[in-house]
């Protein structure tokens, strides 16, 4: 099978990877890596948005991004927001808000959070419920999750 | 009214949410573990099909094959069933349904296992299939299992069918249907077992019921139960779709073959075709009522599509059949529900266990009949609703439990009346309608309905749970812990939860059936009250005073002479001599003996109930046909909260789950013979789809003997959802759609 060498920064961290040709970018952060926050919950379509990261800023499907196309990009996975134990405040948000039940979709959730406030740090109820769309839960109905949104987008605000 | 409570109803933070915001919990799929193997799966292309021969010599010389097993192979029982023993491990010279597991491929990466799985070769002879379940009962339909195709029949009467229509003045009669689908859990079915050489096996299940799955593991290695030891870590989400045992099984019998580690994980399509679903139903309402709305009599005929195996199907077709009347107080009622095998996947477990079709139906047509009545609604519901002291036609009387059902339907008619006052947005056209709802709490008469734990004092004088049954997410734990801290008078971060091992916890049963704020909630008030005596107990003989002079408060034991230890004192000495202080935390459902009727089958009747109300606004497009749901009032009588927000959190789950019912969720049979197993096809809701304007209103009306008088209410938050948007759409278009889901195609005919 063919290999490639890939160069990219994983959670503010220079990667240099040898790995076979045509894996997903998902594959390579959880069995190379060992950072499992990103879920498969689609089996590779691009429905769930389980395996949420965040490349140069924006959300992507990390099941539907190949690993060779990472090359020279910036990832960040759920594993890189609060590098120093200190939750993120979108993170301490989803938690004063419950946003969370079985957490599957949480990291997804929260990264597609962190990209939606890094652009529009005070979104609309509509530019939050879009900003979501491409992540499914099952459990919290989005309620919760849309009130973390907010919460932490006032927090950001006050800088905190 | 204020209550002097530290902790029930307060919104503490659930414990692994720190966890879970990291993306640090480990679910199955994320145990780092060295030198595992992978579980593949053979599955059946077709809906019924002999099986000629399978093939595996070829596979088995792909590279890192460890193994290959066939039903031949298993060294026990080769079925399994969560009520019936029906269904094969593997498949047994017969598949029944599209994605029956057929052969087990192991091999040392999932490249591998994949691979070889698509060189085994099975020859199939296919056999005429069945998948309705009316078409299934016919004399020459195709059979699904020797014995037929008929499940299970319930049949419920009461008072005179024949005089209660002679005597109303009008009679409807329509017929309703609802469809198939998937709880749709994020976190797809999957196990990892591993071999313990000499000891046994440890397997970790992502599962509603651990304690099923050792049984189960066990019969299928037949080896001693003892020798199962069956863990959880965490549980992405469950909507009882994970009360079924079956790739534990599979992970276990691969890995006790191997003698090494084996991972399975279900991927979606897998997880559509090959676990249990929300049985489709079919429904004949005839309902009979006075002029001034009373209702006399009601006829039911069901069918429900269990699919090719029995998984919980006829428990859900009892419960549905408990539920068809609704909260309403109808004399002469005449009920049939035929639960038919067919060859579809398999239908089980689903939140709500068959109320949330049943009250489609009938709450579809109390609103039907109010039209026919020149009524409102609103008023034909009040006449009906059960009152404490009416009978169900099981003849159960509703007591207590139903004191909060009047107040949610007057809050529903406020809510309704201000959701009316809302402005169409231009180009579309509004409408307000409502259902109410009715979901009992436990298994039914009959049944062993119990819940074991276990409290630990702690050397520090922490609380350690012990769950019988695990949470599934939806944050059991949290409200096991909250009353046992408010039992104990002790600081709710003083409690935590053990991880589930059966080696650890008692067996408290399955997770399910809206029992278990209700049951481990006493049971945590038992077990709270037996360790306040032991530590008692235990300081007595260390400070040589009777216990009958101690007392505790607040993890505090004051002697005779006012002096007060903290517990740590006595929790800490006890554990150094190898004796902690420990209790069983045990409490079975009251089916009161004398009072509950014993002419119905096992598990009926129900005698505790939760009541709601949901009422919506919708916005249709009349050109395109599509709804939108702008806004939604959720009222719920929880009898007490224990956990505000993540009650909150319940119900907003169980609407969202319920507008998906309604509008979205179908897994149909495309044209092309496959069913529709994919996110892309199979339409959950997303954040888009749910209305902002979602409030909820949480009522207590304390139910008798319940923990602080708290209910279950896990499932009903999605059971009068879809009437109440049915009915809305009615309001706004005057098109009934009868046949769920409303989709736009249905819309646009009616509005032609």
């Amino acid at each position: 099978m063919k290999t490639l060498e890939v160069h990219f920064t994983l959670n503010n961290q220079p990667q240099t990877l040898i790995t076979a040709a045509g894996r997903t970018l998902l594959e390579v952060i959880r069995e190379d890596f060992g950072l499992t926050g990103a879920k498969d919950a689609c089996s590779g379509e691009g429905e769930c948005g389980a395996c949420t990261v965040l490349l140069d800023g924006a959300p992507v499907n990390s099941c539907l991004v190949l690993i060779s196309q990472v090359e020279g990009h910036r990832v960040l996975t759920i594993e890189g927001l609060a590098p120093s134990g200190q939750l993120h405040p979108i993170q301490l948000a989803f938690i004063a808000t419950s946003a969370i039940q079985c957490g599957y979709c949480t990291p997804g959730m929260v990264l597609a959070t962190k990209a939606l406030l890094d652009r529009t740090p005070v979104p609309t109820d509509a530019e939050i419920q879009e900003a979501l769309a491409g992540n499914l839960c099952r459990c919290t109905g989005y309620t919760k999750i849309i009130s973390g949104v907010k919460l932490a987008a006032q927090e950001v605000q006050h800088g905190r | 009214m204020a209550d002097d409570y530290q902790v029930i109803g307060k919104s503490e933070v659930r414990k692994d949410a720190a966890l879970k915001v990291c993306g640090a919990t480990r679910y199955i799929a994320d145990i780092p573990l060295q030198n595992t193997f992978y579980g593949t799966l053979v599955r059946s292309p077709h809906h019924h099909a002999r099986i000629s021969s399978i093939e595996i010599s070829e596979a088995m010389r792909q590279p890192d094959v460890a193994a290959i097993l066939t039903s031949a192979d298993i060294p026990g029982s080769k079925t399994f069933g969560s009520l019936i023993p029906d269904q094969a491990v593997l498949a047994i010279d017969e598949v029944r349904h599209i994605g029956e597991p057929v052969a087990l491929v192991i091999a040392a990466n999932k490249t591998s296992a994949k691979r070889a799985s698509e060189l085994v070769q099975v020859a199939y002879e296919p056999l005429p299939s069945v998948l309705d379940p009316v078409a299934a009962l016919e004399p020459c339909a195709p059979r699904v299992h020797p014995g037929g195709n008929l499940l299970s029949q319930f049949n419920v009467e009461s008072g005179d069918l024949e005089a209660g229509f002679a005597a109303s003045d009008v009679v409807l009669d329509e017929t309703f249907s609802a469809q198939r689908v998937a709880p749709g859990y994020m976190e797809t079915e999957n196990s990892v077992a591993c071999y313990r050489e000499g000891e046994g096996i440890s397997v970790w299940v992502s599962s509603q019921e651990p304690f099923n799955d050792q049984k189960a593991i066990a019969s299928v290695l037949n080896i001693p139960i003892e020798q199962v030891q069956v863990l959880i870590t965490a549980i992405g989400g469950a909507f009882g779709g994970k009360e079924d045992s079956s790739l534990c099984i599979l992970a276990a019998l691969a890995a006790w073959t191997i003698k090494g580690t084996v991972k399975i994980v279900n991927n979606r399509r897998e997880s559509f075709v090959a676990h249990p679903k929300r049985h489709p139903a079919k429904f004949r309402l005839k309902i009979g009522a006075r002029k001034d709305g009373t209702l006399v009599a009601l006829l039911g005929q069901i069918w429900m599509d269990t699919g090719a195996y029995a998984s919980y199907g006829p428990a859900v077709g009892s419960l549905l059949t408990e539920m068809v009347t609704g909260p309403y107080r109808i004399p002469n009622v005449s009920i049939e529900t035929k639960v038919a095998y067919t060859h579809s996947p398999y239908s089980g477990a689903m939140r709500g266990f068959g109320s949330p079709q049943a009250h489609f139906a009938i709450e579809s047509c109390m609103d039907m009949l109010a039209e026919r009545l020149g009524m409102d609604g609103a008023e034909l519901r009040r006449v009906n609703i059960l009152q404490p002291g009416d009978a169900l036609p099981t003849r159960v009387k509703v007591n207590e439990t139903a004191l909060g059902l009047e107040p949610v339907l007057r809050s529903a008619i406020e809510a309704r009346e201000r959701l009316r006052q809302i402005p169409a947005t231009p180009g579309k056209l509004s409408g307000v309608g409502f259902a109410m709802g009715m979901q009992s709490m436990g298994l039914g008469a009959k049944v062993l309905d119990n819940s074991d734990n276990r409290l630990e004092w702690l050397p520090d004088g922490k609380i350690l749970i012990h769950l019988g049954a695990p949470d599934l997410g939806q944050g059991l734990s949290t409200v096991a812990e909250q009353i046992t801290a408010e039992a104990l008078g002790l600081p709710f971060d003083q409690i935590i939860t053990a991880p589930f091992d059966t080696r650890d916890a008692p067996n408290g049963g399955v997770t399910c059936a809206s029992r278990m704020t209700y049951l481990v909630g006493n049971a945590m008030l038992a077990g709270a009250t037996a360790l306040q005596t032991q530590l008692l107990a235990y300081a007595s003989t260390l400070l040589k005073i009777p216990a009958s002079g101690l007392k505790y408060a607040n993890g505090k034991v004051t002697s005779p002479d006012g002096k007060q230890y903290p517990v740590s004192e006595f929790t800490s000495r006890a554990a150094e001599c190898g004796e902690p202080i420990q209790a069983m935390a045990s409490a079975i459902f009251p089916y009161p003996e004398s009072s509950t009727p014993q002419h119905l089958p096992v598990g009926m009747p129900h005698v505790k109930f939760a009541f709601a109300a949901h009422v919506a606004r919708v916005e249709v497009d009349p050109e395109l046909g599509t709804v939108v749901v702008k806004d939604l009032v959720a009222i719920h009588d929880l009898g007490k909260v224990i956990n505000r927000i993540n009650a909150e959190g319940q119900i907003e789950g169980g609407v969202s789950m319920g507008i998906g019912y309604a509008l979205y969720e179908d897994m149909i049979l495309k044209s092309n013979g496959q069913w529709v197993d994919s996110f892309t096809e199979y339409l959950l809701p997303t954040s888009q789809d749910i209305p902002i304007n979602l409030e909820t209103q949480l009522l207590e009306y304390p139910e008798k003997d319940g923990p602080y008088g708290a209910k279950g209410i896990g499932e009903i938050t999605t059971v009068p959802t879809a009437p109440a948007i049915a009915n809305a759409v009615y309001d706004a278009v005057q098109v009934r759609v009868k046949d769920l889901p409303i989709t736009a195609e249905k819309l646009v005919r009616g509005l032609q």
